[in-house]
């Protein structure tokens, strides 16, 4: 369900820190990018390649030193429209604990809602839809340090779903998960969008950029290639040379290709693998 | 040394047994303020008689609230220790201050006098009292429904431009976070290595030294509490939360008839009590 | 110093509120000193360090988070009466800003200890000078109390706030918001 008009429009950024006495440190050069609605993109990269930085971005806690963002039609440098463009796009950052600020579930879910104005009497509901949306029905009274990392960090995604976002960025949301944890997020994940909001994740867990339907490479402040999962992966010497690596999966894959070239290496996930095998083991043919 | 690693994650402030009775239904704001202005009267009241009615009504109030009256006791018991010991002084050393009437006992500068002794005896009731009627008030009452009815209470202080539910987030944080902090100092405290004696020479460089060897869990306690700020500013300017702007309420505020006697009733007892001329 | 409860005050009052409780009811607001009392407290070093790092409204905050908590914990009559636990405690944050701003333009360094030392000597006398307008001690047992364990409380108060502040300074609090952000640094 994608529009012609994007989401999210950043226009040639460009960003720097000034860190200590005027000296500026530049992270992000000249990034064009637009997030379509209904998307699901991915935003890989190193450690210092800049992607951290652009998730802040989106919802203009930081404003681009040159260049625009653009945000539903608004430039996040327009101070008068900062509610609004946080209204539109809401971020899930990676500490679950530190962004939980009541002493009950509900509580926590309610302040977003408060703060945008939604009136006291459709609160309740849209806190509970919120809480089913994430798995957390019945945790209403639940206090914070009673919950496990995963709980936490999908009370802090409901507490941005309940203020319906166009869009939800995942900024390394799970890296301080576990397994588990992390798989409940990408599960959420996947039934956001399926209801249509727009994610972006920026991640260095390639479980969750197969998830995607896009993927946008990120090094030393510029994109150096971007496109679906499948087309990312395929460009494995690019992606080791800057430090990331390709899903375990596809390493099997190629593996198995090196001695039997029919066997395609072009796979990114375990179930591929699977069915690609079962391919030839009941005699048919690869795709 | 065991003690030590009792902050567990059910640190609260407080207990909380909810036993609906009515006493628990009662609306956070007004019990707040009755409560505050029956700590007022026991703190004025002087006499015996009156004491001994603030005593057997504190004491009725675990009745009433269906709490049993050992959590009250329990609060009490630690304090026995320093009770003795304070009364102990004030008999001793407060004869010269408080003179009057007959005097029971004179040695050297100890002067004891009824009014020494009375002051002594009301002094220990009112101590139990308080511990007992703010026990009451702790256990029937949820922190989340004390912070939003404290705010409901201070709702006035909006007209002189007092930021209301600025500091009730204030408070709501402080205690969201303090059983997270202690997860964390246990698990600082469970990584420390056992100190042995640290023997140094001279009071002062103790001081210094003793100070030191807590470094390592108070300074990382501290960083993380900075680290936590920080994340949190992010986290809710990212909700659209602005300090001032006006806001909805989640909690929808319900006072009923019943609420306003509570107040009206500890008022009249309150002011009763420390006036009514006892003979006692 | 820019007027009024901005969110950075709002959650750094929380926080060092959570602490300050968190003090009061663990042993680790206790530091065990060759003194009468046999023990220093920083139960009131969050307030300080408030006070010092955003001014005297959120000081006075975290002195009253303190004084509050440590009225509900008491078991000590003295304590449980609010004039003595609540009241001076309001002052610790303000009177430590106060000490930190007017020290700050010769040394930085001076200025932070200094905070702590008066902050925590504010502490003791309004604590003790309530006591004693209540009843609960006589002067002279008041001023003894003061000197042999007011001073090297305040020490200790001195070491603390300079430790924590400096080591906060220095990892990111002059970068602001984006101290967070470093990782690209």
């Amino acid at each position: 369900m994608k529009s012609d008009q994007a989401l999210i429009q950043l226009n040639d950024v460009s960003f720097h820190y000034i860190v200590e006495k005027k000296k500026e440190l530049s992270v992000l050069h000249h990034i064009s990018l637009n997030i379509f609605p209904g998307e699901y993109v991915a935003i890989i990269g190193h450690n210092g390649s800049g992607k951290s930085t652009l998730s802040k971005l989106f919802n203009g806690i930081l404003k681009p030193s040159a260049g625009d963002v653009v945000v539903n039609g608004w430039n996040t440098k327009n101070s008068q429209l900062i509610r609004d463009i946080r209204q539109q796009v809401g971020i899930v950052f990676q500490n679950p604990d530190n962004q939980l600020i009541a002493t009950t579930v509900e509580d926590d879910v309610a302040f977003g809602l408060e703060n945008i104005l939604v009136p006291a009497e459709e609160m309740e509901s849209r806190i509970n839809q919120a809480l089913r949306t994430v798995g957390l029905t019945g945790m209403n009274k639940r206090a914070p340090h009673h919950l496990s990392g995963g709980q936490k960090q999908r009370l802090a995604i409901a507490g941005i779903i309940a203020m319906k976002p166009k869009c939800i960025i995942f900024d390394e949301a799970t890296s301080m998960l576990d397994t588990y944890g992390r798989k409940e997020i990408v599960k959420v994940m996947r039934r956001l969008n399926n209801d249509g909001v727009a994610l972006v994740t920026v991640t260095h867990y390639m479980s969750e950029v197969v998830e995607a339907d896009r993927v946008i490479v990120i090094e030393k402040g510029k994109i150096i290639t971007q496109g679906t999962p499948r087309e990312v992966f395929r460009q494995k010497q690019l992606l080791q040379s800057i430090g990331l690596d390709v899903p375990i999966a596809n390493h099997v894959a190629e593996m198995v290709h090196q001695k039997y070239q029919p066997f395609s290496s072009n796979l990114i996930d375990a179930g591929e693998v699977v069915e690609e095998v079962k391919h030839f083991t009941t005699g048919g043919v690869s795709v | 040394m065991t003690s030590r690693f009792e902050l567990t994650r059910n640190i609260t402030i407080g207990q909380y047994i909810p036993t609906g009775s009515v006493i628990h239904q009662f609306e956070a704001s007004l019990k707040l303020l009755s409560f505050a202005i029956l700590v007022v009267g026991i703190a004025i009241c002087s006499s015996y008689t009156g004491n001994l009615i603030l005593l057997a009504f504190s004491i009725a109030l675990f009745g009433i609230a269906r709490i049993p009256i050992h959590y009250g006791i329990s609060g009490i018991k630690p304090a026995l220790p320093f009770m003795i010991i304070l009364s102990l002084m004030q008999l001793l050393f407060y004869g010269q201050a408080a003179q009057g009437e007959t005097t029971l006992f004179q040695f050297g500068f100890i002067l004891i006098t009824t009014s020494s002794v009375q002051l002594v005896i009301v002094s220990a009731m009112r101590f139990i009292e308080i511990i007992l009627v703010s026990s009451v008030l702790t256990l029937s009452t949820s922190t989340t429904e004390m912070t939003h009815g404290l705010e409901h209470l201070l709702k006035p202080l909006k007209y002189i431009k007092f930021p209301v539910y600025e500091f009730s987030l204030i408070i709501t944080i402080a205690i969201r976070f303090v059983p997270t902090f202690a997860m964390e100092m246990e698990k600082l405290m469970k990584a420390q290595a056992s100190r042995g004696a640290e023997f140094g020479t001279g009071k002062w460089w103790q001081i210094v030294r003793k100070t030191k060897d807590t470094f390592p869990l108070i300074i990382p306690l501290f960083s993380s509490a900075m680290e936590r700020a920080e994340d949190l500013i992010l986290a809710m300017e990212s909700r659209c939360y602005t300090p001032g702007l006006k806001r909805t309420s989640y909690r929808q505020y319900k006072i009923a008839l019943r609420d306003f006697l509570l107040l009206i009733i500890t008022t009249l007892f309150s002011i009763f009590i420390v006036f009514y001329k006892f003979t006692y | 110093m820019e007027k009024g409860l901005s969110v950075r005050r709002i959650v750094i009052a929380g926080v060092l509120g959570a602490i300050a409780i968190l003090l009061g009811v663990s042993r680790l607001g206790y530091i065990p000193v060759p003194t009468p009392a046999g023990n220093a407290t920083i139960m009131h070093v969050p307030a300080i360090i408030g006070g010092i790092i955003e001014g005297p409204i959120v000081g006075l905050i975290i002195g009253l988070i303190f004084g509050v908590s440590s009225f509900l914990d008491a078991t000590v009559p003295l304590f449980k009466d609010p004039l003595v636990s609540i009241f001076p405690r309001l002052f610790i944050g303000v009177i430590a800003f106060f000490v930190y701003f007017g020290f700050k333009r010769f040394n930085e360094y001076v200025a932070i200890g200094a905070a702590g030392f008066v902050g925590s000597m504010t502490n003791t006398i309004l604590v003790l000078g309530m006591a004693v307008i209540r009843g609960y001690f006589t002067l002279s047992v008041a001023l003894g109390v003061a000197i042999a364990n007011g001073i090297p409380e305040a020490i200790v108060a001195l070491i603390v706030t300079l430790a924590i502040v400096t080591s906060w300074k220095k990892i990111g609090g002059s970068i602001k918001k984006k101290s967070k952000i470093s990782e690209d640094i």
